[in-house]
């Protein structure tokens, strides 16, 4: 069952409704403003689809747990004694306190800090204090009375996501082909894995979160609104033919913005089913580029061809896709390790969640790029993102006003057209559109 | 060690920041100078862990770069900027460097909206001639590992 919309009590747009807001060139503005429909966006979008919550090595132990997001929904996710991974509502049952305040922690069991009702880590009451004083009614075993748990976690080799939905499409279905670059992420390890470390960003823009995930393949704004920082790189002449641990990577990720269009235009893209794409990478010089040959990329290249062999390391290597969006929340850069997990917040405000993930059996030198790509691209202070940012916030105040209703999103819809894999030309709008495509789906199910 | 010249160095720093004059500013830090605003409480690893702001002066002379540009849209219109510094420790450090530590407090003010950070600055000072240039300015904000905000200028 899923959980309730926490918000207004303004009746649901029906179905009828919410088609009129998407024609095939062009959507209208209350996808972006409406609390009603931004409700209802949480109850069957985020309420029913499979929501990337966090990932394995953040819980590696039994009873590791990690504070997230499900949603609006204030969730832990946990692994308990056996092993499972469940994802629990951050809420005692008995008065509604907060349980867990921390963001990571190891515990064999959730005490809550007003009336120390305990919790097993997959949310079941197990005490409560002053047992005798409850009535005869008071049943411990009563599910009402565990942790609201979330009905279906999936992993995808140790990408843990969570569903509110008690049924529907089985991860991999849901993924789709975006399991090749999951695969990627994990088989650019030497040892096979991953672990999220070096930290997080937490980005707060006020605007919907939909407007990050119609940025990520758009390749018509960078010129644009990239300007000052490709400018920037642009007049710092050194030569970079050998590799300075960061000025480098900043400049190479600053400069590749710089793109013509004709350039962007011969960038292949990709739509898939249920909202995803992806497009080809872009930083196509340096240290950033698929055949890198700098002395860490080389030691990294080394380790990976004596764990894989030198043709199944070259194509590992040679997978060059960036900003591989899994709709509704999840936005991957394996070649340099990193993830942003888009969270909703209100029609008008959402949180980026930004980090980074350690190679297993790789040079210490990659993790220092890992580390430092996301300094430079998702760091509040990023001379990059910030601009993205405040984009995102000048759409959403141009959006509060109604004179002008709808939003154009007709770019190279003559190229292509349909629900499934489609290539197009890097100009395309073709994402945002499939994005809505699934939204729609989403959106006009029955409740 | 002239703890009256170290202080009204700092003053002179951050009155740069506040009018703007960036280009002046970054002509403070010494050639392996660096500016640093951890991601983490007492962060000491800045290669291991993700830094707000971890920059030496190459990357720092393109991030003034585009601070003047037309086109940068997180900085039109510019914002305004007031520094306040309290609680000044003036003392020495190694390599006849100086170390001054202070309490920060940073409002901006931009298109209508106010932003705060509050927190502790770090500067190691190296004499150099009559004056001193900044071999290391560190600002530890006490929402470090917080939700933030974009941050428009260097504070």
């Amino acid at each position: 069952m899923p959980l309730a919309s926490n918000s207004s009590a303004q009746p649901a747009p029906g179905a009828a409704e919410i088609a009129a807001l998407v024609e095939p060139t062009r959507v209208h503005r209350r996808a972006y403003t409406d609390r009603a429909i931004f409700d209802l966006e949480m109850e069957r979008i985020f309420g029913r689809a499979w929501i990337f919550v966090a990932h394995a090595s953040q819980i590696p132990q039994p009873n590791d747990l990690v504070r997230t997001r499900l949603g609006l929904h204030d969730v832990l996710a946990t692994r308990d004694p056996e092993g499972l991974v469940h994802v629990v509502l951050n809420r005692c049952t008995h008065r509604g306190t907060t349980l867990c305040s921390v963001e990571r922690a190891n515990a064999a069991s959730l005490v809550c800090p007003y009336h120390a009702w305990t919790f097993g880590l997959d949310g079941t009451l197990r005490s409560v204090p002053h047992r005798k004083s409850m009535p005869a009614s008071f049943d411990m075993a009563d599910p009402r009375l565990s942790l609201f748990r979330a009905p279906r976690v999936a992993d995808y080799r140790g990408f843990i996501f969570a569903s509110l939905a008690g049924d529907g499409p089985a991860l991999e279905d849901f993924l789709g082909d975006m399991t090749d670059v999951l695969d990627n992420f994990i088989d650019r390890a030497p040892n096979g894995e991953v672990t999220q470390e070096g930290g997080a960003f937490r980005l707060e823009y006020r605007g919907n979160w939909k407007l990050h995930h119609e940025n990520a393949n758009d390749t018509m704004h960078p010129g644009f609104v990239h300007e000052s920082s490709v400018n920037a790189a642009r007049e710092d002449g050194r030569d970079y033919a050998e590799p300075v641990y960061d000025e480098h990577q900043a400049h190479v990720q600053m400069l590749s913005n710089g793109f013509s269009v004709r350039e962007w235009q011969s960038l292949g893209l990709q739509g898939l089913a249920n909202g995803h794409s992806y497009m080809d990478g872009f930083y196509t010089k340096g240290i950033l580029s698929p055949d890198r040959d700098d002395p860490i990329s080389r030691g990294y290249r080394d380790a990976l061809e004596a764990a894989r062999g030198r043709e199944a390391a070259a194509g590992i290597l040679a997978m060059d896709r960036f900003n591989n969006l899994v709709w509704p929340n999840l936005n991957i850069n394996a070649q340099y390790q990193q993830i942003r997990v888009v969270q909703p917040v209100a029609p008008d405000r959402t949180i980026v969640r930004a980090m980074c993930f350690r190679l297993g059996g790789a040079p210490e030198g990659m993790f220092h790029r890992a580390v430092r790509f996301l300094t430079n691209l998702s760091s509040p202070a990023s001379m990059i993102f910030a601009d993205d940012a405040e984009i995102f916030e000048k759409v959403q105040a141009g959006l509060s006003d109604g004179r002008r209703e709808w939003l154009d999103q007709s770019r190279g819809i003559d190229e292509a057209v349909g629900n499934g894999r489609i290539a197009s030309a890097g100009t395309s709008e073709l994402p945002i559109r499939g994005q809505y495509r699934a939204w729609l789906d989403h959106m006009t199910a029955a409740p | 060690m002239d703890r009256a010249a170290v202080e009204a160095f700092l003053y002179r720093e951050a009155r740069l920041l506040d009018d703007g004059r960036f280009e002046d500013w970054l002509a403070l830090f010494a050639d392996d100078g660096l500016y640093w605003i951890p991601a983490l409480p007492g962060q000491t690893d800045c290669f291991g862990a993700a830094s707000i702001v971890h920059e030496d002066r190459t990357v720092l002379r393109m991030r003034v770069r585009r601070l003047g540009h037309p086109r940068a849209w997180s900085l039109t219109p510019q914002p305004r900027c007031s520094h306040l510094l309290g609680n000044i420790d003036v003392a020495p450090a190694a390599d006849g460097e100086i170390e001054a530590v202070a309490s920060l407090q940073v409002a901006i003010y931009r298109d209508g909206d106010r932003t705060r950070y509050d927190g502790r600055q770090t500067v190691r000072l190296r004499p150099d001639g009559g004056d001193f240039e900044i071999a290391l300015k560190r600002i530890d904000l006490i929402d470090c590992d917080g939700v933030q905000c974009v941050m428009p200028v260097p504070i």
